[in-house]
């Protein structure tokens, strides 16, 4: 059976879940609760920046560019209402925590990212 | 001998400034005195310095033979040039400064601290580190000097050039940025050419490729321990991004993707022993001169600057390197080897020439500007020396450990030319075993009974018996052992008219 938690996000952006962590990524009007870990290599998604375009993270690590639209693939369901979510968690028997922290990954594009860069 | 206190005070009283010092470079100034030489013998002469009779050092990471009886007596005071890199007083500073840099680490033995605790407690003990500190400056100027003599420093000066000058030195060894300006991503295809197809082609390429892996084991089984030492304090932007590659070269705290656990499982699928300096009687002058500038520059904060582009040149060259390496391991051991290591280098420093170049090399002249770009470009000059002359010692110890039989004929050949200064010494299966070279050509014969010669780590030394004369080039490691009870060996000087 599935574990269902309740968030308040004025308090919490992030849950812990045994080792793997979930943050709310804001998508225009939308959150979503995507999972904090790179495809390349598991850098945290959470510290990237958008690029100029908005569609795609840039990875705080080596710099690879994640489509929003896969990361949010990863996404937890969850059901919003106001500032209270209710999320569905895997059921794996691991701890759930849910904490603050700065997601640079909800800040507009970075202005000083070089769009040079993006076929790398 | 000279007691610890004694040996300390005095040479830190009389250290004697060499000359000026020129402002952002790093100069090792300091000229060893009568002091620091009473130092360096009562260093070379602690119990776990000295040999014993095992030819591989197992599960100890604190013994460190740095040479036989007397080694530490030599003058040090004259700094070695750049012909007497592959000398008998290189190999000796470099175990010595290899010793003293690592007992900044924290190296266990595998088997638990009870097996090794009597050693650990010397090697980290107050008399050897206050010896060892009395030693460094002096053995530093004695082995990095020659670099200030041999290496050039192009005229580069700004950001543009810089850059420019870089991607040249890159493409000029064989890695062109792409068309993004990018460290390429590697060709898996490529045929191996160099020391990598000179190993293959050898008469033993199992041997030749153990003794290439030796060589990396050297700095691979500590992996960047030497780039800890520039992680902390406060530096910019540069001190967080070399951190992201500090944290991939141990593998995000994970044990089993930490590179020097994946380096031991590449050593162990061939059949190597993977303790710290198991081999540590094979590790050629310049791989030992190699990583000891390495953990001298960050060792000496004033050579950051060199350190941080020495890292770019080698990140970048790196991952084309490395996936030739994979390339020669399996075609001379097959599938058997495990090459994840290489597979992995072969990826992610396609990464790490990016970022360094781009956040560390050009970040830093960046924020510091002209001040320390000549020192950038030191760096980038000297680890392209250091390079050059590593490869050419170990193809001349390959070409050398396998063709010992033909070096034994040519000894025979050479014998009745040999020099009247024969010396005489006598071995047992228990005496101490060491490896060295010689500063010129010598002939080693055996008077009486056999000796095993050992030019590279193999089970299958090259046998000597009674009346075999062997040449030894000036330069190339080699240990002998009693393969008798007891055999008698000559030592004698000879001089080749051609090579």
């Amino acid at each position: 059976m599935a574990r269902v938690i309740v968030m308040d996000l004025s308090r919490h952006n992030t849950v812990m879940i045994g080792h793997d962590r979930y943050f709310v990524l804001h998508e225009g009007e939308r959150s979503v609760l995507v999972r904090d870990h790179c495809p390349h290599r598991g850098g945290p998604l959470s510290l990237a920046r958008r690029t100029p375009d908005g569609r795609r993270l840039s990875c705080p690590w080596h710099g690879t560019k994640v489509g929003v639209s896969a990361v949010k693939r990863s996404c937890l369901p969850m059901v919003r209402s106001g500032d209270e979510a209710v999320v569905v968690l895997p059921e794996t028997g691991v701890p759930v925590s849910v904490i603050h922290k700065e997601i640079l990954a909800n800040l507009p594009p970075d202005p000083t990212h070089d769009e040079g860069a993006e076929s790398r | 001998m000279t007691t610890v206190t004694e040996a300390v005070a005095a040479s830190a009283a009389g250290l004697v400034p060499a000359g000026p010092v020129a402002p952002g470079l790093v100069t090792t100034s300091m000229a060893p005195t009568e002091a620091a030489a009473s130092a360096l013998a009562a260093y070379c002469s602690q119990r776990i310095f000295r040999p014993g009779p095992e030819v591989l050092i197992e599960g100890n990471p604190f013994r460190r033979p740095i040479g036989p009886p007397g080694a530490g007596d030599r003058d040090f005071s004259v700094p070695a040039t750049e012909a007497e890199f592959l000398g008998s007083g290189q190999l000796i500073a470099g175990r010595v400064l290899c010793n003293a840099y690592e007992s900044d680490m924290i190296l266990l033995p595998p088997a638990g601290l009870a097996s090794a605790k009597d050693d650990f407690e010397v090697f980290y003990g107050d008399e050897v580190r206050a010896l060892r500190d009395a030693v460094r400056p002096g053995l530093e100027r004695y082995a990095y000097s020659f670099l200030d003599d041999a290496v050039t420093v192009p005229p580069v000066r700004t950001l543009e050039e810089l850059q420019a000058y870089f991607l040249a030195e890159v493409g000029g060894a064989g890695a062109p940025a792409d068309a993004s300006g990018s460290n390429p991503a590697v060709d898996p295809a490529a045929e191996v050419t160099g020391t990598m197809r000179m190993i293959t082609e050898c008469r033993r390429p199992e041997e030749a490729a153990a003794l290439h892996l030796i060589q990396l084991a050297l700095d691979a089984l500590t992996e960047a321990s030497a780039m800890a030492r520039n992680l902390g304090g406060s530096y910019g932007v540069e001190q967080s991004e070399l951190f992201k590659i500090f944290n991939d070269e141990f593998g995000y705290g994970v044990y089993g993707a930490k590179h020097s656990t994946i380096f031991k499982e590449m050593l162990a699928s061939v059949g190597l022993r993977t303790d710290v300096h198991a081999y540590w009687n094979f590790y050629l002058t310049s791989s030992l001169v190699g990583v000891n500038y390495f953990n001298w520059l960050t060792e000496d904060h004033r050579g950051m600057f060199r350190y941080m582009a020495a890292v770019t040149y080698l990140e970048w060259l790196f991952a084309q390197g490395f996936a030739d390496t994979g390339a020669m391991l399996r075609a001379v051991y097959g599938d058997r080897v495990d090459a994840k290591y290489c597979d992995e280098h072969a990826h992610i420093d396609v990464h790490h020439g990016r970022m360094t170049y781009e956040n560390l090399l050009l970040g830093l002249a960046r924020t510091h500007g002209e001040l320390v770009i000549p020192e950038l470009v030191r760096g980038i000059e000297d680890t392209k020396l250091l390079l050059r002359l590593g490869d050419a010692d170990f193809r001349a110890q390959i070409d050398w450990a396998d063709a010992l039989d033909r070096h034994t004929e040519a000894g025979a050949a050479l014998a009745t030319s040999a020099a009247d200064d024969a010396a005489t010494s006598t071995l047992r299966p228990d005496s101490p075993f060491s490896t060295g070279v010689y500063d010129s050509d010598r002939l080693v014969e055996v008077t009486s009974g056999e000796a095993d010669v050992y030019a590279w780590a193999t089970d299958h030394p090259h046998r000597l018996g009674t009346g075999d004369v062997l040449l030894v080039p000036r330069g190339r490691l080699h240990g002998l052992k009693a393969a008798s009870p007891e055999a008698r060996v000559t030592v004698r000087t000879v001089e080749r008219t051609s090579r």
